[in-house]
């Protein structure tokens, strides 16, 4: 399994070495001179854009600019946003990213969570009319222009029925005066949903090998020990509000964005399920006396689960794209915004630097959804 | 006498299928002793598989009961609920499937999946004494436990085989039915487990049913032997009587259709014809379209199964003599 | 029983015919032949299609589109007056407040500009079907070629195409084309091309690689090769013939795409085209008018169509998939 992990690392640091190279060609490849276009920006002072040519380069080759490209990249600089002046496009990036991820792991854990659970009852009870129209209602999910659903997620909930804002990611007057500033929160929230996951992982695999009842015992306890500790940090430090201003806030944008991806997976699980259900080794799961839902769980889904999560890590693409979109409906700040205003105002540093974000994001997620599937199934640990 | 544990009476299932009923089993009864080793042979179609599946009622959706009742150890299985019927299934009767290779899921570990069936039948039991449960059945089938922890890709065919034999022993059960055991596995491992099961058949005194096509296979472990035709038991005996002096004209041509490699060349005599279609079987007999024998009678009644002496029973309208 | 019999035609598909059409065909010349044998197949096809109603609903609404297409210009020649109801420079001067609700003038209303949204409506369709089959194209020409020549020739050419293949799919393809549209100018033939490029050399390839792979082992292409047939001989007359209906399935799903990102695109207003269904909700949101639902002419008939459009190539594309992929047929 190391080994496995090991090898798929190595493939996708190449990747993210290719994919970075494609970016400064990508760069290069504009119409014009793009050395012009970072040095054009009438913001900046003299030494500046000496500093800058000297730093990129941009009186030299080709292959020294790439090089020296990349290297300011491991070192994490980015440049200058033009837009932001001056700040440079990291500190953007550092701003605004924990929002997106927090945006994008929610909203892709849920759609999984949900399309595997729906699928999986759908399969196990079968009824025509029910098939036809969750199929229907799946391929219109499926397929409905994003942007327009947010629209419509928006005018039901905010403007009809006053449940949720109309947008923005946090209620400013809330805000005002607040000792911590947004970023501070939003970390603090993602961490902390980390370590719990974390946690329950743990407590799961720990009590694996126990007798029955100790180990249902033991797993209870966890969670209410779990439970017990995400307490114990929030409730005293304080900024608990402004927690659940921005919980609140990202409620309606995770929703639309949740509700765009599952339905795929779940006529995914649906199919899956069926396929896998005509197995042997599920006769046999019947065969041993196993109860029913053991046999569904444990035996059916479990193997069904396999092909699904190939597809999630297909979609992971998707739901960034999702986000991107979701972010600009909902006028939330973040990565996504961030990345189509800075097209939109030619800031070409910061779309760069967006679009390096976006796509070491998604080469992650992709290293995540891998190594989970060989920890699912043990046959693909040998290729 | 060893008293008998499982009596099928007069049982008949039927598949309703798009195109109609599927008559898969019809009207078979026969009993089994405990300790014995009954073989059951039969064509592809024949019903010898419905028939085992429905001994532990793992029928698919589609299948009905039509009739009869089946008795383990006393108690009759056919009204029983799915819920009853799990108290039975593995703890007192198991199966060893045809192509054992699929029946392991393969995310578990092989060792993970012989204690989930020890688990469920004998409740709160102490994992590492469940783990020395698996390595001596392990080391009883001929498997070193070294490979307990292994998933079941990581073994082959053989030993697939064996760690599914040793899942069917797991729980102790009273009866075992042995469905094809060696089909998929090349002759000569084939060979050998055949020999370990009769073995510990008879080491363990377990009753075991052994289903096949193969009438070679079914000769080397069993104690009597039935014929199955078109979902009908056409004769039941001990295994040497069948080889010695057939009396349905099926058994005979079964017989002779089984080339010998010593002995004198001699012509292969095929059984003329097909198995018959289930879903509209022949009238009166079902074999009588193929069979050389076949007499006005044979068209018109069904054949009554009864005893030749001493056992042996058939259901011919005009049984061979000698 | 029938008798039924193999005839293998150039290039290498297999048919299987009865026993009275084969002595039928003996006497026809082989063009004939060959047109006869596609007739058949479509129609054969076309019954197994109508099978599937979700098939049926997805092609009525693209017909109903293409009549909205092809009703616009005839419309705008011989019904309308082009002043009023020219999709980007007409002006409604009879409605007092733009936008205006819909009336019987207008019975889509007007946009904040005192156009009719219906025309624009109408005007549209035109150009996203263009750039849908233009990007489709493209993407199948490539994707196939793609497929073919990695599962034909394997080794380390496969590798290549599959890595690159590996990482255009990793990476999300509207934030691409929207870095793209910041980098360079892009019209709706540009994005086709781009579109085109990208899903090329992604997805499709990967899909229709493996089935190239299950034709390269059939025995004609054992024979075609030790009767001398060169490689690209082969995979252009009999391997590419035989990806056919899976690229045109794909070809489906490429059409969704590319409408749905174009009209992201026009969304985001980073496209450099006059009008489209994007560019209409675009046109709502510079204006204000996007968060209220008073004025829902702007956005629903713009969104629903893209929908629609969408849902419809998409459904074609399922109900062409149990064609086949007779796998998934319904018994």
């Amino acid at each position: 399994m190391l080994r496995y992990v090991l090898r798929r690392l190595g493939q996708i640091v190449i990747t993210l070495f290719v994919f970075l190279t494609l970016v400064y060609f990508l760069l290069e490849a504009q119409p014009g001179d793009y050395a012009q276009t970072f040095l054009s920006n009438p913001k900046l002072t003299k030494e500046q854009r000496e500093a800058l040519k000297a730093q990129f380069g941009l009186d030299r080759p080709l292959w020294e600019r790439y090089l020296r490209y990349m290297g300011s990249l491991l070192k994490g600089n980015l440049g200058i946003s033009f837009e932001h002046y001056p700040r440079s496009v990291v500190s953007v990036i550092a701003e605004r990213a924990p929002r997106t991820i927090l945006l994008f792991l929610t909203a892709q854990i849920l759609s999984f969570l949900l399309g595997f659970s729906a699928g999986k009852v759908l399969a196990w009870r079968r009824g025509q009319a029910f098939e036809y129209v969750l199929t229907i209602g799946g391929v219109t999910l499926y397929t409905v222009f994003t942007p327009w659903f947010g629209l419509m997620m928006i005018w039901i909930f905010a403007y009809i029925l006053h449940l949720f804002p109309v947008g923005k990611f946090v209620t400013p007057t809330l805000w005002r005066g607040a000792p911590v500033d947004a970023n501070y929160v939003f970390i603090r929230i993602l961490l902390s949903a980390f370590v719990a996951s974390l946690a329950l992982f743990l407590v799961l695999l720990a009590t694996r090998r126990l007798n029955l009842a100790l180990r249902r015992g033991l797993r209870g306890a966890g969670v209410l020990i779990i439970l017990a500790g995400l307490l114990a940090y929030w409730l005293p430090s304080g900024i608990t509000r402004y927690a659940l201003d921005i919980l609140y806030h990202l409620i309606l944008p995770v929703m639309t964005l949740t509700l765009i991806n599952f339905a795929g997976m779940m006529l995914l699980t649906r199919n899956s399920m069926l396929e896998t259900m005509r197995e042997d080794f599920v006769m046999a799961a019947r065969a041993k006396g196993l109860p029913e839902g053991v046999i569904r769980d444990k035996h059916v889904a479990r193997n069904a689960m396999l092909p699904v999560i190939t597809s999630f890590i297909f979609s992971i693409a998707f739901v960034l794209d999702g986000g991107v979109i979701t972010e600009t409906v909902f006028s939330w700040p973040g990565m996504g915004l961030t990345l189509l205003e800075a097209a939109v105002a030619q800031d070409i540093p910061m779309v760069m630097g967006g679009l390096v974000f976006t796509g070491t994001l998604a080469l992650l997620g992709h290293l995540v959804a891998d190594i989970t599937y060989a920890y699912l199934d043990p046959r693909i640990r040998y290729t | 006498m060893a008293e008998s544990i499982l009596k099928i009476e007069n049982f008949t299932m039927h598949y309703m299928t798009k195109a109609g009923e599927v008559s898969a089993v019809d009207n078979v009864s026969l009993e089994i002793r405990k300790g014995e080793s009954l073989g059951l042979v039969g064509e592809s179609g024949c019903g010898k598989t419905s028939l085992a599946i429905s001994i532990m009622k793992l029928l698919p959706e589609n299948a009905v009961i039509k009739g009869g009742h089946i008795y383990f150890d006393g108690t009759d299985l056919v009204p029983l609920s799915e819920d009853e019927m799990r108290r039975f299934r593995w703890r007192r009767i198991s199966m060893i499937f045809q192509a054992a290779m699929n029946s392991l899921n393969p995310v578990y570990r092989v060792s993970d999946q012989i204690i989930e069936a020890m688990e469920t039948h004998f409740g709160n039991i102490d994992y590492s004494e469940a783990r020395e449960k698996v390595a001596n059945l392990f080391r009883l089938v001929g498997l070193d436990p070294k490979f307990m922890d292994q998933y079941p890709h990581e073994y082959s065919g053989g030993m697939r085989q064996r760690a599914v034999i040793a899942m069917a022993l797991a729980c102790e059960p009273d009866l075992i039915i042995a469905d094809e055991p060696t089909t998929a596995l090349d002759v000569i491992v084939q060979d050998n487990i055949l020999r370990e099961l009769k073995a510990l058949q008879e080491k363990l005194g377990t009753t075991m049913i052994y289903i096949s096509h193969d009438i070679a296979v079914i000769a080397e472990v069993s104690h009597r032997i039935g014929i199955m035709y078109a979902g009908k038991l056409v004769e039941l005996a001990d295994a040497e009587e069948i080889f010695h002096h057939p009396i349905h004209p099926y058994t005979a041509g079964l017989m002779s259709a089984f080339p010998s490699i010593i002995g004198p060349k001699r012509e292969l005599v095929t059984i003329p014809g097909e198995p018959p279609d289930l879903l509209n079987p022949p009238s009166g007999c079902r074999f009588h379209p193929r069979c050389q024998y076949a007499t006005e009678v044979c068209r018109e009644k069904e054949p009554e199964f009864k005893d030749y002496g001493s056992g042996h029973m058939a259901s011919c309208w005009n049984p061979l003599e000698g | 029983m029938e008798e039924k019999t193999k005839v293998i035609t150039k290039p290498k598909v297999e048919v299987i015919l009865e026993e009275e059409e084969r002595k039928r065909l003996k006497e026809m010349p082989l063009w004939r032949v060959r047109l006869y044998l596609t007739w058949r197949e479509i129609r054969n096809n076309w019954s197994l299609f109508s099978e599937n109603k979700i098939g049926l609903v997805g092609l009525g609404i693209i017909i109903f589109y293409a009549i909205m297409a092809i009703a616009h210009p005839i419309l705008m020649k011989w019904v309308w007056d082009p002043n009023i109801y020219d999709p980007i420079v007409g002006y409604s001067y009879d409605e007092v407040l733009q936008p205006a609700p819909p009336s019987f003038r207008h019975l889509l209303g007007t946009d904040p500009l005192g156009r009719d949204v219906l025309s624009q409506l109408m005007y549209s369709t035109r150009s996203e079907f263009a750039l849908g089959i233009l990007a489709a194209i493209i993407t199948v020409t490539i994707g196939t070629t793609v497929g073919a020549v990695a599962a034909y020739f394997g080794g380390i050419i496969d590798t290549l195409l599959m890595r690159l293949a590996d990482l255009i799919i990793m990476l999300p393809f509207v934030t691409i084309l929207i870095v793209l549209s910041a980098l360079f100018k892009m019209n709706l033939i540009i994005l086709a091309i781009v579109i085109g490029i990208l899903s090329g050399f992604g997805g499709t390839g990967i899909v229709i690689k493996s089935q190239a792979l299950t034709i390269k082992v059939r025995a004609y292409i054992e024979a075609a090769k030790v009767s001398g047939g060169s490689n690209w001989h082969i995979i252009f007359r009999h391997i590419i013939p035989n990806l056919m209906p899976l690229s045109f399935l794909y070809m489906m799903f490429s059409v969704t795409s590319a409408i749905f990102s174009e009209a992201v695109l026009s969304f985001f207003g980073l496209l450099n085209i006059r009008m489209s269904w994007g560019l209409m909700i675009h046109t709502a949101q510079t204006a204000g008018y996007l968060l209220n639902p008073k004025t829902w002419w702007l956005i629903v008939p713009a969104g629903l169509s893209i929908t629609l459009l969408c849902s419809a190539f998409y459904l074609v594309g399922r109900a062409l998939d149990e064609i086949v992929n007779p796998r998934l047929r319904k018994r």
